[in-house]
């Protein structure tokens, strides 16, 4: 026989008046390999059918099943409950703006992201497909990948200290977004026009260094590396402006 | 009710690879395009295809002498010759091609890298030695059933690597992508598609989406399974909202392709490159098996070959016990720590988080479980909807048909953008010599209809089953009757099941108050033709007296090119209790003539040599 | 919940390149700070040597000027480094709610020292500001006056206060501008929050010592003049 668990679910449901913010009680015995996944489809299909949560893939994928876990960010998916105490508290991802229950949007929040951040390859060459591709050391390929692996599922954002407290902060992943595109040799955007995006408070300057990003990553991207890098190259782009533009010309 | 109207020229459902490719593509030439997805669109499934996208640029030593013909024939064989070969000939010449475009769009798609490297197969290690001359060129990696190295991959995150791509191309372009939007009907009069009725999925409202085409785009059906390495939002939504006109077909509903590899007991899917790079099966003793099945191909043999051999080897009792049934073992650990952190990472995590196994000193269990669905909305070649103008479909929802009875691993994915190029070059020519007049008659006529369906459920108006108890069932009919092995006594009982669950499912009523977003009113809406779809799957199957590709039939164990090498057309007429099956030929004319695959085994009844003959082209 | 972000920054900026002269100047400063306080505590501490070296050293600083016109710097410095960090500081009700909230659930080591940061900054700002006017309207400095002072009145609870929050502080602001701007890598992390635990410790006993030292000397002297 499995434990009795207890979770205490955030409940509340914009869309109903008469709905307040509160906790709920269930209980839920834990069967073998169960995931969080496992438990809250069978308490919506079991107990309360009006239950609200994200699940997609189901696999880690896809980063839609972000929640607070007992006080921490992280994909209930890959929460595998015989690794946790048996009272769970489950709450919506702050920051975002809350859907119902423990489902926020975050499609809304980094759709404005990728505009912001203009998430894409900023070229004038014009390429023929039908030619030989431009070729690519591999390492810079695996490099970018290895930025390019963010799911968005919003952790970074939602532990981080600053967009906490400022909710245009444009956070990790989009500082992220920003390195990867500042790696890769077919984005032609130049060092000012970097600059222009993140060079104020709203991105690198904005950052405390308080690296709950880092740590609550379940990527394990390299956040911590990749903010420090921005903050050099943006200090110094900031440097070398001042430096030309008070110079007479 | 004042409802919300959005007008577009092109209305793209699903915001997968192959939805926001045609959209992409449709934007680039100026129309407007709007696109609608259940999920944000980097979660669609299509990011969580990990192995690759197969396309013949033949860069890697290994792909030496590849070449859009090779890539054609393999995937013919792959079909069991039940594609339309006119599309898997645009398929294979179109994918390189794709390929490179994906590249200057910003794919960090892996790249030969010159010098000696070793590498796997069937547990033994080879060497090989990479062209100075082709470096730097995008590279490829061995899947399951090609000749070639043909497999263009990013680590073992290419499905998610191409999505960010896409919708990075689609956010350049200004498409408008709306998420949390789940399109529960179609707007038609009969003959043409002007939009779609939605349900938002923030605030439950519905809204109506009027364009002058329409793209379903909404992926697979493996929910309909039990065991599916499917995500939860793969219900086979686009399919039901088109079998629901009562024009529109399904295309060999019983083509269900099922994977070797889901993990025991969450059914993730681990991706084929494990296989590919060198990982082999093993059973309860502990010993390799495939290569007793299949001599050449061993492990590397395609997927319905190899699910159909572990589902064999299990039933002669070489199965693995456990307390959610038999499994097999899959293993890696001779790959080595560097090969399993790098290029097989996503394995490595997915073995971490949901098993607790590390892959680099323990074995994973692994059994066949529900993967693809071949089956889908019928289509031409220009991917526009039998029976409906103005009506699209592309992707796995589709029916197009490149993968007749069996696709190959990484011909999916590459389907994705190859096909939504395609087709979505084909909506703007029908966007550009169409002038189409929206009827709102027709579209308050679909809202009205829709409203009445909410609120029926809402208010228990026809009964109180419980929606999830009603699923449940569906899925352990098809488990039982139409899963890999199949056969006439178990289908009929699985089609007799269905009948009465279909009665079940039309008395669906909700336990909660079904307002805002209530994701049991989305099951509930959706029920009815998930039986339905389920209905054709399984009669398709029991009317298909044959085995080919992945419809084995133990009792019909011959591929019969004689009576059979056809597609199956599944209608589910207005006010029918049970689908109406037709047929239409497989192909409309023959490149490849039918003939052995090579791997499987099996009898062949052959087609009249001169019929094979007067439709064989150059 | 916080809306959906805007689109602020996106607005031409009347100086674009102000707030990256504003962190640099937050670093610099915070830098020079940190580079202070660990001088100034190996200063004072020398007199767990002997009262004679710390006389020769705070006579050398002030025969070369370096206390009349360091003190003004440092002060200036000291102010320039709060009001640059409290840019960053919840200072609203809800803001600090916000604040305490998150870091309550997070419980997250690098989240709560900020925490620590910020509490620790508004002590050290008013008892700090008082240390450093009666130091500098004390001069010169030396051990026996530095020793009556702090055996004087509440003196010695006010350092045994101010120590410990301007040695957390600094072991804090040190690790984080290693973190900001990249010094501190993922891979030196764990290092280097050892570094900055045995700082802390290290200055602390050095600290303690110095201020019991004090007290035990203006004992003593307090005792001679008695007799």
């Amino acid at each position: 026989m499995g434990r009795n668990i207890h979770f205490e679910i955030f409940r509340y449901n914009p869309q109903d008046t008469a709905s307040i913010p509160r906790m709920q009680t269930y209980f839920l015995e834990e069967t073998i390999n169960m995931t969080l996944f496992i438990a809250l489809t069978r308490l919506r299909e079991e107990q309360d059918p009006s239950l609200v949560f994200d699940f997609c893939c189901r696999a880690g994928i896809c980063g839609s099943c972000a929640m607070v876990i007992n006080g921490r960010p992280g994909l209930a998916c890959q929460t595998q409950i015989k690794n946790m105490p048996g009272h769970i508290s489950l709450h919506p991802l702050p920051v975002f703006k809350i859907i119902g229950d423990l489902s926020v949007d975050t499609g809304v929040w980094f759709r404005e992201m990728y505009r912001k951040t203009e998430s894409w390859i900023h070229t004038r060459a014009e390429v023929d497909p039908t030619l030989e591709e431009a070729r690519m050391d591999n390492a810079v390929a695996e490099e970018i990948y290895e930025l390019e692996r963010c799911i968005e599922c919003g952790c970074c954002i939602a532990a981080c200290g600053t967009a906490n407290l400022r909710p245009d902060f444009m956070g990790a992943a989009a500082l992220n977004r920003i390195a990867r595109f500042m790696i890769d040799p077919r984005d032609e955007r130049s060092e000012r026009e970097y600059f222009d995006i993140i060079g104020t408070d709203f991105g690198i300057f904005g950052c405390m260094g308080l690296l709950a990003c880092e740590d609550v990553c379940p990527k394990q991207l390299p956040l911590q590396d990749q903010l420090g890098f921005l903050r050099r190259k943006m200090g110094f782009a900031a440097l070398r402006q001042i430096f030309k533009t008070s110079r007479p010309a | 009710m004042q409802v919300q109207s959005h007008y577009s020229d092109l209305l793209v459902i699903g915001a997968g690879l192959s939805g926001e490719r045609a959209a992409a593509e449709a934007a680039a030439k100026g129309f407007s395009v709007i696109v609608l997805s259940i999920v944000p669109a980097r979660r669609s499934h299509s990011s969580a295809a990990q192995g690759g996208m197969q396309a013949s640029l033949g860069n890697s030593v290994m792909g030496e002498g590849d070449s859009p013909d090779v890539h054609f024939a393999d995937t013919v064989k792959g079909s069991d010759w039940g594609c339309d070969q006119e599309c898997a000939r645009l398929f294979a010449n179109g994918a390189p091609i794709e390929m490179r475009r994906l590249a200057a769009w910003g794919v960090p798609w892996n790249r030969v890298v010159a010098g000696r490297s070793v590498y796997f197969k069937g547990g033994e290690k080879f060497e090989k030695e990479e062209k100075k001359e082709k470096e730097g060129l995008i590279t490829a990696r061995a899947f399951g059933g090609t000749a070639k190295w043909r497999t263009c991959y990013t680590s073992d995150g290419t499905g998610h690597a191409v999505m960010c791509t896409m919708d990075n191309r689609c956010a350049e372009l200004g498409i408008t992508v709306l998420d949390r939007k789940d399109a529960v009907a179609l707007i038609h009069d009969g003959m043409a598609c002007t939009g779609a009725v939605v349900r938002c999925m923030r605030t439950g409202v519905l809204e109506e989406f009027r364009a002058k085409a329409t793209v379903i785009a909404t992926g697979g059906l493996g929910r309909l399974y039990k065991a599916t390495t499917n995500a939860v939002i793969c219900d086979g939504g686009g399919h039901i909202i088109a079998l629901d006109t009562g024009v529109a077909p399904i295309g060999n509903p019983e083509a269900i392709q099922f994977h070797p590899t889901g993990i025991v007991p969450t059914d993730i899917l681990v991706t084929e490159g494990c296989r590919g790079d060198g990982g082999t099966l093993l059973d309860v003793d502990q010993k390799r098996f495939m290569h007793i099945y299949e001599p050449e191909k061993a492990e590397l043999a395609s997927r319905d070959v190899v699910s159909r051999r572990m589902t064999e080897h299990m039933l002669a009792g070489k199965g693995v016990p456990s307390p959610y049934g038999e499994h097999l073992w899959l293993d890696i650990r001779h790959l080595g720590d560097r090969h399993i952190s790098t290029k097989l990472r996503e394995v490595d995590e997915i073995c971490r988080h949901f098993l607790g196994v590390d892959p680099r000193k323990q074995l994973i269990p692994v059994r066949p479980t529900q993967h693809y669905a071949m089956a889908g909305i019928r289509t031409n070649k220009d991917g526009a909807v039998y029976g409906l103008k103005g009506l699209f479909s592309v992707g796995e929802a589709a029916c197009w048909d490149m993968h007749g009875f069996n696709r190959l691993g990484g011909n999916s994915l590459a389907e994705t953008v190859v096909a939504g190029g395609i087709v979505g070059a084909k909506i703007v020519e029908f966007l550009q010599g169409n002038e189409v007049a929206f009827s709102t008659a027709h579209a308050r006529d679909a809202l009205r209809k829709t409203e009445e369906r909410v609120n029926s459920v809402a208010t228990c108006a026809n009964g109180r089953e419980n929606v999830y108890a009603v699923r449940e069932e569906m899925q352990q009919a098809l488990m039982d009757g139409c899963f890999v092995f199949r056969n006439e006594a178990d289908l009929q009982q699985c089609v007799a099941r269905l009948q009465k669950t279909l009665d079940r499912a039309r008395r669906v009523g909700l336990v909660s108050d079904g307002k805002g977003v209530c994701h049991e009113l989305y099951s509930a809406l959706r029920i009815e033709g998930q039986v339905k779809l389920a209905l054709m799957i399984a009669k398709g199957a029991l009317e298909r007296k044959e085995s080919r590709g992945s419809h084995n039939r133990e009792d019909y164990s011959a591929r019969d090119d004689k009576d059979w090498l056809n597609r199956t057309l599944a209608y589910w007429r207005e006010g029918a209790d049970m689908p109406e099956l037709l047929y239409e030929d497989a192909s409309p004319v023959f490149e490849l003539p039918p003939g052995e695959r090579g791997y499987g085994g099996g009898r062949i009844i052959p087609a009249d040599p001169a019929w094979v003959a007067a439709r064989t082209i150059k | 919940m916080a809306g959906t972000a805007t689109m602020l920054y996106a607005h031409p900026q009347a100086h674009p390149r102000r707030d990256a002269c504003l962190d640099w100047l937050q670093m610099i400063t915070g830098a020079c700070l940190v580079i202070f306080m660990w001088c100034h505590m190996l200063l004072v501490s020398s007199v767990l040597v002997g009262p004679a070296l710390m006389d020769a050293i705070a006579w050398f600083f002030e025969a070369t000027y370096l206390v009349q016109a360091g003190g003004p710097v440092i002060f200036v410095c000291f102010l320039a480094h709060f009001i640059l960090a409290a840019r960053k500081i919840p200072f609203t009700a809800g803001d600090q709610e916000i604040a305490w909230t998150h870091a309550r659930m997070l419980r997250h080591r690098d989240t709560w020292l900020w925490m620590v940061q910020m509490v620790t900054a508004m002590f050290i700002l008013v008892m700090g500001a008082i240390h450093m006017w009666v130091v500098l309207n004390d001069l010169p400095i030396t051990a026996e006056r530095s020793a009556a002072r702090v055996a004087s009145g509440g003196w010695l609870w006010f350092y045994f206060i101010l120590l410990p929050l301007a040695e957390l502080h600094v072991s804090v602001g040190a690790y984080r501008i290693g973190v900001k701007w990249g010094f501190i890598s993922r891979q030196n992390r764990p290092k280097a929050k050892r570094i900055e635990l045995c700082m802390f410790v290290v200055f602390m006993v050095i600290g303690v010592g110095t201020l019991l030292v004090f007290n035990h000397m203006a004992t003593v002297l307090s005792a001679g003049r008695g007799v």
